[in-house]
């Protein structure tokens, strides 16, 4: 019975070869070659550029492209690319292995907190002197802005004009939550004749959809402040009651089983195909909904605000997603290239013109045109955040992993009838202690 | 001499490298409070923050439960396809264990996606095609979802398990099989009585890879359920990753990662041992 343990022994030694091959598949693809880390090589200066984007990519490479150009090549730029969720993790894995960005994108101030020794304060940078009002707030550690804000993004409910037409809702009528919840009812009866497969086409099984929903409920508790709602050790759901009117309502009136409807069914199946009146979304979908049907977000698109704070004011959360940092412990003249090409980025022709054409950003800076702004929903929103009609990403600031590990599963429960929504809001809000 | 230890060098090296370093590191690791940046020495004390964390038990008992299911399962339908297929089928013989095996050659991240799928959105179709409620609303509750992950595990796994059972029953001497038959055997009682005993090593190598393979899962975890509904699917590897990278405790995560080491090494070398107990040596 030789045989036996020599292939007992085999199996046993394909596992560390199996890893073996997996480790050095994902270092080779996940990090750059050598030649391209950031430094300085041969008077030819390189910056690498950490996105956490995956959508922008080609963007970035073309602004990356003509910056090389108008430099006469004497810098280059690289860009690596980790997203979908996964690139917090892959960015710290560069630290960790010294292979550290010249340039990253952060999300969040935890995010920004974590790697606060490295990053340069990007006061005496020129774009920070035109960041709309309050929006370098999010990349704030200990009053030194560490970030630029990459873009402003905001969400709410994202509904479907014509059906709301062909319904007799008049969008622009709802002023209330009693509004919306009467608008609801009325599509609600109407659901056949409308070819509705249900009014709402709420994510249940997407653990960012549900962070984002908390947002609107989590930002009037702390004050519409980023700082103040990173700096809150807990979390009282002084809004919760509203948070749990909303919940109930869209729960009743959604696709069910509302915990299988994930963003692609959501928004690429249901959303576009007016399958669903309304979904919980924000204006990052445009470009999808673009690919899909060109004329969807000219002509059918709109944000509705959610009535967070009390049954009248209705805000849209609005905020950058993303802040832009410079890592100060590489060479000096890395540093003062990612400077120089940060600055170009957000002030030269080019760059400002890449950022509301091919990028279509609703810009953090001041100094554009509502009109400049291509789909008439992402104009609103940039309108609005000048006025300062908006809610804060809060939901960007909870503690590392909370709401994947805990509002998520917490609420997922609620929506089943698994448990109540007092065990919810006790279950998250201890949680929220422990972790912070 | 020393040409042995030169030929077993870059074996030695490997695992080190691959293996013991990081081990030893990882245990080290788990003494601090890391957060993959910055770390203090906490000794015991990830450990004993474990016994309370309710959803890491959870995530052990569901891998726990999963595994016992899956293992039986797989196993059970591995001997079963490779019975059938070792009958006299001609042509259709290699046919069949080609088919059989297939899925085991599509990685799990595609396989967990391709049978969500069919769990959400084919299962929903049959449902309100012919009304069976066994259909609806698949993955969205703790018990269909247990199922969900075991139905693609056997899947997955059974073709390659078939395998094993067929190189193993094609080493039986037909003379035992024969003699059996001579004295009068049925078919039920020569399976049971012959084959059954002379299996016994390929249940060993067989329960091994099963039970590793169904402690270990991660990729069909991810794309199947991804823990959900409510982190009620959360299988200890997601769990170690999700406190790693989305909580960024690595001391405390790597802590988990010892003592799930620690429990599946227990496991699998108890097994080892009881089935290498009833090998019949010829």
């Amino acid at each position: 019975m030789k045989i036996r343990s020599s292939i007992l022994w085999l199996s046993l030694l394909t596992v560390p070869t199996l890893l073996a091959g997996c480790g050095t598949g994902g270092s080779e693809s996940s990090s750059a070659p050598t030649d391209s880390d950031s430094g300085v090589e041969g008077g030819v200066v390189t910056i690498d550029f950490f996105n956490q984007k995956p959508e922008i990519t080609a963007q970035l490479e073309e602004l990356a492209a003509m910056y090389e150009e108008q430099s006469d090549g004497n810098t280059e730029v690289t860009i690596t690319t980790v997203g979908s969720g996964e690139g917090s993790a892959a960015l710290q894995a560069r630290f960790s292995s010294g292979e550290e960005p010249a340039m990253m994108m952060l999300g969040g101030l935890p995010e920004v907190e974590r790697y606060s020794d490295s990053l340069l304060d990007v006061t005496d940078l020129e774009v920070s002197d035109t960041i709309i009002d309050g929006m370098l707030e999010g990349g704030t550690i200990d009053d030194v802005p560490l970030g630029v804000p990459l873009n402003i993004e905001g969400f709410g409910w994202m509904y479907n004009r014509e059906i709301f037409e062909e319904a007799g809702i008049d969008p622009e009528a709802i002023k209330s939550y009693d509004d919306f919840a009467e608008a609801v009812d009325t599509l609600e009866s109407q659901k056949e004749a409308l070819g509705l497969e249900a009014v709402f086409g709420f994510s249940g099984g997407e653990n960012y959809i549900v962070n984002q929903f908390s947002a609107n409920f989590t930002s009037p508790e702390f004050n519409d402040s980023i700082i103040e709602s990173y700096e809150a050790t807990e979390l009282d759901w002084t809004y919760g009651d509203q948070m749990k009117k909303y919940t109930d309502l869209f729960n009743e009136h959604n696709v069910q089983p509302i915990l299988t409807v994930d963003y692609s069914r959501s928004v690429e199946e249901m959303f576009v195909n007016d399958k669903v009146a309304m979904v919980h979304q924000g204006i990052w979908i445009v470009p999808t909904l673009n690919d899909i049907d060109p004329a969807f977000a000219k002509e059918k698109l709109g944000l509705l605000p959610v009535y967070g704070e009390n049954d009248t004011e209705g805000k849209i959360i609005a905020g950058a997603p993303f802040y832009v940092g410079i890592n100060k412990n590489l060479d000096e003249a890395v540093v003062e290239e990612s400077k120089n090409f940060l600055d170009w980025m957000y002030l030269s022709d080019e760059g400002r013109e890449m950022i509301v054409g091919d990028l279509a950003f609703v810009p953090a800076q001041e100094g554009y045109e509502p009109s400049d702004i291509k789909d008439p929903v992402s104009s609103e929103l940039y309108q609005a955040l000048l006025d300062g009609e908006t809610g804060a990403m809060t939901h960007k600031q909870y503690p590392d992993g909370w709401f994947q590990q805990v509002l998520y599963p917490e609420y997922q429960k609620y929506l089943t009838g698994e448990q109540s929504w007092e065990d919810f809001e006790n279950n998250t809000a201890e949680a929220f202690k422990e972790m912070r | 001499m020393a040409y042995y230890w030169l030929f077993i060098l870059p074996s030695v090296l490997a695992v080190s490298i691959i293996i013991l370093i990081p081990l030893l590191l990882g245990i080290g690791t788990s003494l601090t409070n890391s957060d993959g940046y910055e770390a203090t020495f906490v000794g015991l004390g990830n450990y004993i923050d474990l016994l309370k964390d309710r959803q890491f038990l959870n995530s052990l008992w569901f891998t726990l439960r999963f595994s016992f299911v899956a293992v039986i399962l797989v196993n059970a339908i591995g001997l079963g396809l490779a019975l059938l297929v070792t009958q006299k089928l001609g042509k259709f013989s290699t046919l069949f264990r080609t088919i059989f095996f297939m899925p085991n050659l599509i990685g799990g991240i595609i396989l967990g996606f391709i049978w969500q799928f069919i769990f959400v959105r084919a299962f929903e179709g049959i449902a309100s095609a012919t009304g069976f409620s066994f259909f609806s609303a698949w993955l969205s509750d703790s018990t269909t979802g247990f199922w969900g992950m075991i139905i693609v595990f056997l899947w997955q796994m059974s073709g390659y398990i078939m395998i094993i059972y067929i190189s193993f029953l094609a080493n039986i001497p037909k003379e035992l099989i024969e003699a059996g038959y001579m004295d009068g055997a049925s078919n039920w009682r020569a399976f049971w009585s012959i084959k059954f005993p002379m299996l016994a090593p390929a249940f060993t190598i067989s329960l091994f890879l099963t039970l590793a393979n169904a402690f270990k899962i991660y990729d069909v975890n991810l794309a199947l359920t991804n823990g959900a509904p409510y982190g009620s699917t959360e299988m200890v590897a997601m769990n170690i990753y999700n406190t790693a990278f989305y909580q960024y405790q690595q001391g405390y995560a790597q802590s988990k990662a010892i003592v799930f080491l620690l429990l599946i090494a227990a496991i699998s070398l108890t097994q080892i041992m009881i089935t290498r107990r009833k090998e019949v040596d010829l």
